[in-house]
């Protein structure tokens, strides 16, 4: 029997991920995961850190290509590589995973088959304060044998976890505080080239 | 459409008014003549002056400038009590007044209650049917819905009509490039570029549009228009000096074994190169490594 690939991302990308979409509420935004096959575990992906990338006209090549090559060359050095795609919708009730997501999640299987593509889910971020949700609020995809984008459903919800298990407490502290005004994404950087797209002193 | 350095004036005044160093009427001015959507500090700041009589009476007539400001900003805010209140005291002060009708749309259209708001909207323009504003609000009220091809129609109906309004070519280009139409994206940049044929940003745009189009014409052209940005801004834009470095190696590769007569000349790129290198050393040291690295992987 396959097993079924798990996700595992750290509280850190995580958080980085949504923070740059509360940053940007009146846009779509997207960002990369970098991660790697636990080697102690192949049916484990870990996404350990995450690039916020762009909040304006995600569907351009050149700021895309760039981004690609400089994120690649960085955590390649880190035996880490581009695991997965992360997309917020411009509107709130949007909640269907749009053909740039699909495109760019396409692009990203060439080179790591297993790429998950986790999309922003508006309800659930705007529930947090009101529960104890462990989950994290997102909706994970992954690519069928027909190469289709599927949502990996509620009663598969266990596929994608934060590592860190209070993470959501985290966000919703770091939320009070809006510290998103301090993440920088590469649009950011672009347009300012002293922002960094690390985010080194995010969580000093 | 904003400049750098009124980005930077409006920035600094927004520190200043946050940390509690006055100039909140200047900031909320600033705001308005920018255009630019600013809602939390509006409604936080406005509401400071607006909730204070001493303040509020300061400003003269300039008030109900100030309740329209925050009320629209209250709707942005999803604060819809406020907007209420305040679009109230506009409707007793201005009554019959169309300017208040608008904002009641909007207040319909905050709760959601569209056909309300297109019912508002269309009686509206009975009476005024050249609105600009008014008809600017049954696209966003399309988008709003998700309807992207009843927003794009209204848009184009709109911009017959009003052909020299740069702000709605801009969101319809951007429109065209979320749903990948880059054709007709680039058609849009094309309008803007005729009519503005010095704002950089709109050289800038029409050339990722091209590059993402691909070809090896489209490619041609989208160097020559980050070379008129660049021009345009004193050689200082990232974005225009990396894109004539990725137009110069994808022109390589597509360029492969044709023609030696048609190679381009490689000045432009290693002076590109340079001066991002350059910008890099100086003032993001630590990437410069990235950036160089990235340069060499695009010299194929």
């Amino acid at each position: 029997m396959v097993a079924e690939l798990k996700y595992e991302i750290s509280q850190n990308a995580y958080i980085k991920l949504v923070l740059q979409a509360l940053k940007h509420k009146t846009t779509a935004v997207n960002g990369v995961l970098l991660g790697r096959v636990n080697p102690q575990n192949e049916n484990v992906v870990e996404i350990i850190d995450a690039v916020p990338l762009f909040h304006s006209n995600l569907a351009l090549l050149p700021p895309l290509e760039i981004a690609l090559i400089m994120v690649e060359e960085h955590y390649g050095s880190q035996g880490l590589g581009i695991v997965g795609y992360f997309h917020a919708n411009e509107r709130f009730d949007d909640a269907e995973l749009g053909i740039v997501a699909k495109n760019i999640g396409d692009h990203i299987c060439r080179y790591f088959p297993q790429a998950a593509l986790l999309l922003l889910d508006n309800k659930k971020l705007e529930a947090l304060s009101k529960g104890k949700d462990q989950s994290p609020v997102m909706q994970l995809y992954i690519r069928d044998a027909s190469k289709n984008w599927k949502l990996v459903g509620p009663d598969g919800g266990s596929r994608l976890v934060i590592k860190e298990p209070a993470a959501n407490v985290v966000l919703l502290d770091f939320i009070s505080s809006e510290k998103w005004e301090d993440v920088a994404d590469f649009d950011d950087h672009l347009d300012d080239i002293k922002k960094d797209w690390l985010n080194p002193d995010l969580f000093k | 459409m904003v400049s750098k350095t009124e980005e930077t004036q409006l920035n600094s005044l927004e520190n200043q008014v946050d940390n509690g160093g006055g100039g909140v009427w200047e900031y909320l001015c600033l705001v308005r003549k920018l255009k630019v959507r600013r809602s939390e500090k509006v409604l936080k700041h406005g509401l400071s002056i607006l909730n204070d009589p001493k303040k509020r009476s300061a400003l003269g007539p300039e008030e109900w400038t100030l309740y329209e400001q925050v009320a629209i900003a209250a709707m942005d805010c999803q604060c819809l009590d406020v907007a209420k209140d305040c679009i109230k005291i506009l409707q007793k002060k201005f009554p019959e007044s169309k300017r208040v009708g608008r904002l009641e749309g909007m207040l319909l259209e905050a709760k959601g209650s569209w056909a309300e708001a297109e019912k508002a909207y269309s009686s509206l323009l009975e009476d005024n049917p050249l609105d600009q504003v008014i008809q600017k609000r049954r696209v966003a009220m399309a988008k709003a819905q998700g309807n992207i091809s009843g927003a794009i129609e209204w848009l184009n109906k709109y911009l017959e009509i009003f052909m020299a309004d740069h702000d709605a070519w801009r969101e319809l280009a951007e429109i065209y490039v979320s749903l990948q139409m880059y054709k007709q994206a680039a058609f849009c940049y094309e309008e803007l570029i005729l009519s503005q044929p010095t704002a950089p940003l709109y050289h800038l745009a029409y050339a990722d549009v091209l590059y993402t189009l691909g070809g090896l014409e489209n490619l041609q052209t989208a160097k020559k228009y980050y070379a008129s940005t660049i021009d345009l801004t004193g050689g200082k834009n990232t974005r225009a000096l990396l894109g004539i470095c990725l137009c110069t190696s994808a022109i390589a590769q597509l360029s492969k074994g044709r023609n030696k007569e048609d190679k381009e000349s490689p000045e432009l790129q290693s002076l590109a190169a340079t001066a991002l290198e350059k910008d890099y050393k100086q003032r993001a040291s630590d990437k410069l490594g990235l950036l160089t690295s990235a340069l060499r992987s695009l010299k194929i």
